[in-house]
């Protein structure tokens, strides 16, 4: 059934101001936390109390300087990855469109990229280059471009018989002039999906490879706090986990939401300013998608609410 | 056919070789225990003889490309290395675990890809309140990263109800297996380690199931032949099943080789959790331990394994489908 307008004006209200909290934790974090997150601030394992208002964790760092510090780390990397992913998408989708010379061996590697499980993959390449935020960055990155290359590229391609970019061509425009001036504009409604969708996939796969030890130390993001308070096999036989594990556990899931919730609004905004006669979610899941080589055909399947690791 | 078989066969080639280079291409050493990331745990431990002796084990002394002849030899003969942390062939230790995690898939995929389209059926059959319920459900559900949903569920039905084992694959000196009674209780035991890993994948992996089957059905809602079937008298609950759902069969199929490759990731994270004793645990430890051969043969493997999975599930697409392909 078509969600009602408001409800997506709420949800869109409410993930912008989870985002901002989360955003306003990551940029003023040296500020608002009470210790060093990284130096022992007190005795392991306290509960909460004044000086430690989420207590201590096993070495006794301060869980709530830990956890904004945190917000630093993670959403560092998840608009890192976002932003580097979408540059890749855009270039390889646009060159692959409308470079002749390109398209098959841009999307041969599409394609295998596409075919690989990315868990393992991850775990590798991480594992080789070193756990820094930097090395993790750079391969979610380089690694996350190829569904959005593929929907870029589907596009460009039902642009480029359009007769305004034919005539362009015909009046001898190089195919830079065209990428930049006649297609680019029109595939930019695709960017805010692409971002908000690859920041939640960031987030997730950070937080992923640092529970299972590939989080940078030096930068503990809130899946190395849970990655860490995990490796303690008293954790869930006392109350400890309630403030070392909820908030980071928690603070993810709400991102995560909020993003969800944003994505879902944007999308139904772009259709109805599209002039769509189809509800929002008519459109979202298709089955177009599955096309038996379709990781991630269209539009739709990163679309579609999932976890969506790619 | 030959192009889909040639395809596949190209891209498990490019896997191969893609498993032999990026150790090569990407910075750091294995071996050397100064590197900057500091945490070669496995390599910090060697002796120099015994770096060297690695060294040529793994022919690093040799030029590249007659590296990589013998890598392919050595991957026709099925050696897949020697694990550093447990001193044993990899291919030995990995079919030791593959079974716990190929269960855990199998299961999570089937009881997921079913369950989700008989909800995403349901959803788009009822409409209203009913789909706006499966809906939130399904979305909801996708919000959380499965490592926090192992934890919720370890924390919820082991730690707190005390329904389920807290950890491991099968009960700890339990009586041996012996006679049919007693294979059926090993068995049993297995099954109640394995719910909560094989519960908390499908909780993370339905959600995709779930909108697709719902999309696909709400395509043939207006259908002229749903008003037919139901014109003939046939009940609501035949024509949803038997007229509608066929329609969302495919689709759904399609999106088990899309998942197989997530689920094995989440399978990774669940049994790390779990401290099931399969491939997934594994992983974990050999990260822990940097050792590098253990996560390549893991890389391979799964690579292949999920490549091989598609293929399967185009082969029978096209059977069910024959106006795809050609």
């Amino acid at each position: 059934m078509e969600p009602e307008a408001s409800g997506v004006g709420r949800g869109a209200l409410l993930g912008g101001a989870i985002l901002a909290l989360a955003l306003a934790a990551a940029v003023f974090a040296p500020a608002l936390a009470p210790h060093d997150p990284r130096l022992p601030s007190g005795p392991p394992l306290l509960p909460p109390n004044p000086a430690h208002p989420l207590g201590t964790n096993d070495v006794g760092q301060d869980i709530l300087s830990e956890w904004l510090w945190g917000a630093r780390s993670s959403l560092y990397v998840a608009v890192a990855v976002a932003l580097l992913s979408t540059l890749l998408s855009w270039t390889v989708g646009l060159a692959a469109g409308l470079g002749r010379s390109l398209e098959g061996p841009l999307m041969a590697l599409t394609d295998l990229l596409l075919a690989l499980p990315s868990v393992p993959l991850y775990l590798l390449v991480v594992a080789l280059a070193g756990a820094s935020q930097q090395n993790v960055v750079l391969t979610l990155g380089l690694l996350s471009w190829p569904a959005f290359a593929r929907i870029v590229r589907a596009q460009v391609i039902a642009l480029r018989g359009q007769p305004y970019v034919e005539a362009a061509r015909a009046l001898g425009a190089s195919t830079l002039h065209v990428a930049r001036v006649h297609v680019l504009p029109s595939t930019l409604g695709l960017l805010p999906a692409k971002l908000v969708l690859t920041v939640r996939y960031a987030l997730f796969a950070e937080a992923t490879l640092a529970f299972l030890g590939l989080g940078d130390p030096a930068a503990k993001s809130w899946g190395t706090m849970l990655g860490w308070a995990f490796n303690d096999p008293l954790l869930f036989g006392r109350g400890v986990w309630l403030w070392w594990v909820a908030p980071p556990a928690l603070a993810i899931v709400l991102v995560v939401l909020a993003t969800t919730w944003l994505a879902t609004a944007l999308e139904s905004a772009q259709e109805h300013r599209a002039g769509r006669a189809a509800g929002p979610a008519e459109t979202a899941d298709q089955p177009e998608p599955a096309r038996a080589e379709g990781v991630g055909g269209t539009l739709a399947r990163p679309r579609a609410g999932e976890a969506g690791w790619q | 056919m030959a192009r889909l078989t040639l395809r596949y066969a190209l891209l498990a080639a490019a896997i191969v070789v893609l498993n032999f280079t990026l150790p090569r291409l990407l910075p750091g050493d294995p071996l050397d225990a100064d590197a900057p990331q500091g945490l070669n745990a496995a390599a910090s431990t060697l002796t120099a003889e015994a770096r060297a002796q690695l060294r040529a084990y793994y022919h690093l002394d040799r030029p590249l490309a007659g590296q990589f002849l013998l890598y392919l030899e050595d991957l026709a003969r099925g050696d897949l290395g020697w694990s550093i942390s447990k001193s044993a062939p990899v291919s030995q230790l990995i079919g030791e675990r593959l079974p716990w995690t190929l269960a855990l898939l199998l299961t999570s995929l089937l009881v997921a890809g079913s369950g989700g389209a008989l909800l995403g059926l349901l959803g788009a059959w009822r409409g209203g309140r009913v789909d706006q319920a499966v809906v939130t459900l399904a979305s909801s559900l996708a919000a959380i990263p499965e490592f926090l949903m192992a934890m919720a569920l370890l924390l919820t039905l082991s730690v707190g109800l005390g329904w389920f084992p807290l950890q491991g694959g099968r009960t700890v000196f339990a009586p041996t297996a012996e006679g049919p009674f007693g294979v059926l209780r090993a068995l049993a035991d297995v099954t109640w380690h394995l719910a909560l890993p094989a519960l908390t994948l499908v909780l993370a992996t339905t959600t995709a199931f779930v909108l697709l089957a719902r999309g696909a059905v709400r395509a043939v809602l207006a259908e002229p032949y749903l008003t037919t079937a139901r014109a003939k008298g046939l009940p609501e609950r035949w024509v949803a099943l038997r007229h509608a759902a066929p329609n969302a069969l495919l689709p759904v199929l399609t999106l088990f080789g899309v998942r197989v490759g997530q689920v094995l990731g989440g399978a990774i994270v669940v049994e790390r959790v779990f401290s099931v004793p399969g491939l997934g645990l594994f992983t974990f430890e050999a990260i822990r331990a940097r050792d590098y051969p253990v996560l390549q043969a893991v890389f391979l493997l799964g690579s292949l394994g999920v490549l091989l999975a598609n293929l399967a599930l185009e082969i029978i697409y096209r059977r069910l489908e024959p106006r795809h392909g050609a």
